[in-house]
């Protein structure tokens, strides 16, 4: 009786336990998926639903006009320039972020416990609010009165002293410039993490073999760090497509929108334009372009991956 | 998932501070926002706002000071979501006519009816930025302003130079002080207005106030692509080319005082600028403020404009109550003691003129501004507050480029007639 009696409680618990077992990941997602959908998949599909309306914002004005706002911004051209430019900052972003920090990584990581207020110096310029450094650089770049122009000046180089944030062929440089110097120390640290994980004694059998520093970066370390690169590259990338605060303080996208990115665009047409509808078609886009941009990079990256 | 309940716990912060924001809007608390930022101007209206809660027992004023341009989004934000405060700060015209359009505003016209002795004090074209199809939004509360050229007595008298009277004699100024390596124009021109006075000035001496009214309004014969705004554009090139504003001028901020410190510093002779500059002076470098005066821009020379014809603002800003107010004639009353005689004195302390007839100003640089304002045939909205704000973005982003050479003033005439026919009805 005794036996019987336990034979059949067992599955009975058993189905209890998985069912408890099935539930409780649930439980543990739930609070995850509820802020992804409160802060994530909502705003976004309410951005796709105001872009197909023309709306000031204000009040129950709107007018359901279809697709017009996305016919339009097909032929918008300060969109498609804003958007060449957000292309041109990641491109510049890549190339001129990623080896700066790579080096300041190799270097404080040759220095090794030496290093440390250094480290922490290179790393202060993520500290710093954008804004006060923006405001900041305004006055560095200001052409009459910063530091920049009036040692040019004082070297006899009065030529190469521009107006840097008034002139169109510079703005977009000179405040890609400040973009970089602030972001550099965030893919320094990023490097310095995956140069950290490099095993000791794969460099010591290195050294026996006689190979050069160099050939250790090159073969050896670089090849170590290729995930770490992937992904300092991805964000690089899907940052400069994002940016927004340096080009507000500094130009506002101007002059005459030479500095315009997608963002500070899509900002203006709401809040300085009062076109709701449209700039949540710029929001729209831009999502679908970062989303696109990234996907594709992760492809490409990806192959570079089982190449090496 | 650890960030979860960090997420929550921010979340349920957030909701708090919801909450205390939706406190503010109970019927006793009357929030204020305004663009008053200099602390000498800002204590006129924290006294003003004692008084009020010294004579409206039980209510309580709860004051918010905004810098300008983030003024303009921090508001269309809080009207979008419709929480806005009790009463606003605005420049009448095109934007507080999106708000009196999407029924946010309250009409005051019922109010001034029931006290015609108050409306009574202010001269009539004090209404008529915040005038909307006969009704009135705002009432009249910081200053009369013009936009005049401030000039450096000392650099004019230096170079044996008097202000100008026309257009030529503008240039030859120009000229002068170019050859010295003085720029003749400071100009800080990245948030765009500060150039279009230039534009709005020529379009008036050239054509008369009536090309832009007629343009705005569509009247029959109107258009922005009149030969008019297209010379005008010709005209501030033409000053471009002469070499009359500082380097660097398409992307100065005015706001955090560009323009200006080339004037404090002698490297600019002139600055175009609303007669709000003289308090601004006054209170950066008061040392600077004896050695500046200005003259009002100079005629073209067979241009319809009377050379009287002032570009400015009477009663700028203007104070506005706003429909999700719970208590309406409380915030009238508010906004009346923001515009009281007690108030009206201080500002005038401070270098500004509140319309109000018979203001006794003692100042002879303020008694020659209202002079300007009141002998004016015309006094011309900005154009950037009188458009709507789609245009009026358009408008700022031409004339930028004008400045910046990079576009014809057909071209420009042309975008902003495209857009004028689209969206004017």
């Amino acid at each position: 009786m005794n036996t019987h009696a336990t034979v059949a409680a067992v599955p009975l618990a058993r189905r209890r336990h998985r069912s408890a077992r099935q539930l409780a990941p649930a439980i543990f997602l739930a609070p995850a998926v509820a802020l992804l959908a409160m802060f994530l998949v909502y705003p976004l599909l309410q951005s796709f639903r105001l872009s197909l309306l023309e709306w000031n914002g204000l009040g129950e004005n709107s007018v359901f006009v279809g697709l017009a706002n996305w016919v339009s911004l097909a032929k918008d051209g300060l969109f498609w320039h804003a958007l060449g430019n957000n292309l041109l900052l990641g491109l510049f972003s890549v190339l001129i972020q990623l080896p700066i920090a790579m080096a300041l990584a190799l270097l404080l990581d040759k220095a090794g416990r030496g290093s440390r207020t250094l480290k922490i110096l290179y790393f202060l310029p993520l500290l710093f609010s954008s804004v006060a450094l923006g405001v900041i650089f305004k006055n560095i770049y200001d052409p009459n009165f910063g530091p920049i122009n009036a040692a040019l000046n004082a070297l006899g180089l009065p030529a190469l002293a521009k107006d840097w944030l008034g002139d169109r062929s510079y703005a977009l440089a000179a405040v890609t410039a400040v973009i970089c110097w602030q972001n550099v120390p965030f893919y320094m640290i990023l490097f310095l993490a995956g140069l950290a994980s490099f095993p000791p004694d794969l460099r010591e059998a290195a050294t026996l073999d006689g190979a050069s520093d160099a050939t250790i970066f090159w073969k050896i370390k670089l090849p170590h760090l290729q995930g770490t690169v992937r992904t300092a590259a991805m964000l690089a990338v899907i940052g400069s497509l994002r940016y927004f605060d340096l080009i507000y303080v500094m130009t506002g996208g101007g002059p005459e929108g030479a500095s315009e990115l997608m963002a500070t665009y899509m900002y203006r047409t709401v809040f300085s334009s009062f076109q709701l509808g449209y700039g949540s078609t710029v929001a729209s886009a831009m999502f679908l372009v970062v989303t696109l941009i990234a996907a594709v990079g992760m492809r490409l990256t990806k192959r570079f991956e089982t190449e090496v | 998932m650890k960030l979860a309940p960090l997420t929550a716990a921010s979340l349920v912060a957030a909701g708090l501070t919801c909450a205390a924001a939706a406190d503010a809007q109970d019927s006793k608390t009357i929030s204020e926002w305004d663009i008053q930022t200099q602390p000498a101007s800002a204590k006129i209206i924290q006294d003003a706002l004692e008084r009020f809660q010294k004579a409206n027992p039980g209510f309580k004023a709860e004051r918010a000071q905004i810098p300008n341009d983030a003024y303009k989004t921090k508001l269309k934000i809080a009207f979008g979501a419709n929480e806005p405060p009790c009463v606003f700060t605005n420049w009448g015209g095109g934007s507080l006519r999106e708000y009196v359009k999407a029924g946010q505003v309250v009409d005051l016209t019922p109010y001034l009816a029931k006290d015609a002795g108050f409306k009574e004090r202010f001269i009539p074209t004090a209404f008529g930025a915040t005038t909307i199809q006969g009704k009135t939004y705002g009432l009249p509360g910081e200053n009369t302003a013009a936009a005049v050229i401030y000039y450096n007595t000392e650099l004019f008298a230096k170079n044996g130079l008097t202000p100008p009277k026309t257009w030529p004699e503008l240039l030859t100024v120009v000229e002068a002080f170019k050859a010295k390596g003085i720029a003749p124009f400071a100009l800080a021109n990245k948030a765009k207005w500060p150039g279009s006075m230039y534009f709005m000035y020529l379009v008036d001496r050239i054509g008369g106030p009536e090309v832009f009214q007629k343009a705005a309004t569509r009247a029959p014969g109107g258009s922005f692509a009149d030969p008019v705004f297209i010379e005008a554009g010709r005209k501030l090139q033409e000053l471009v080319k002469a070499g009359a504003f500082a380097q660097g001028f398409n992307g100065l901020d005015y706001d955090v005082g560009a323009s200006r410190r080339l004037m404090y510093s002698d490297k600019a002779a002139m600055q175009l600028m609303g007669s709000w500059e003289s308090s601004s002076m006054k209170n950066e470098n008061p040392g600077f403020v004896k050695k500046v005066d200005f003259f009002p821009f100079p005629a073209v020379p067979g241009g319809k404009g009377q050379a009287g014809d002032v570009v400015g603002s009477v009663g700028n800003n203007f104070y506005s109550v706003s429909s999700a107010c719970k208590a309406p004639e409380a915030a009238y009353e508010m906004i009346k003691t923001m515009v009281d005689d007690a108030s009206v004195q201080a500002r005038l302390v401070d270098n500004r003129m509140v319309p109000v007839k018979g203001l006794q100003v003692t100042d002879p640089t303020m008694q020659r501004v209202m002079k300007l304002v009141s002998d004016a045939p015309t006094v011309q909205n900005w154009y950037d507050q009188e458009l709507p704000p789609q245009l009026a973005e358009l408008h700022k982003d031409t004339v930028q480029s004008l400045l910046g050479l990079s576009i014809t003033p057909e071209e420009a005439a042309q975008k902003m007639e495209a857009l004028a026919a689209q969206i004017l009805r």
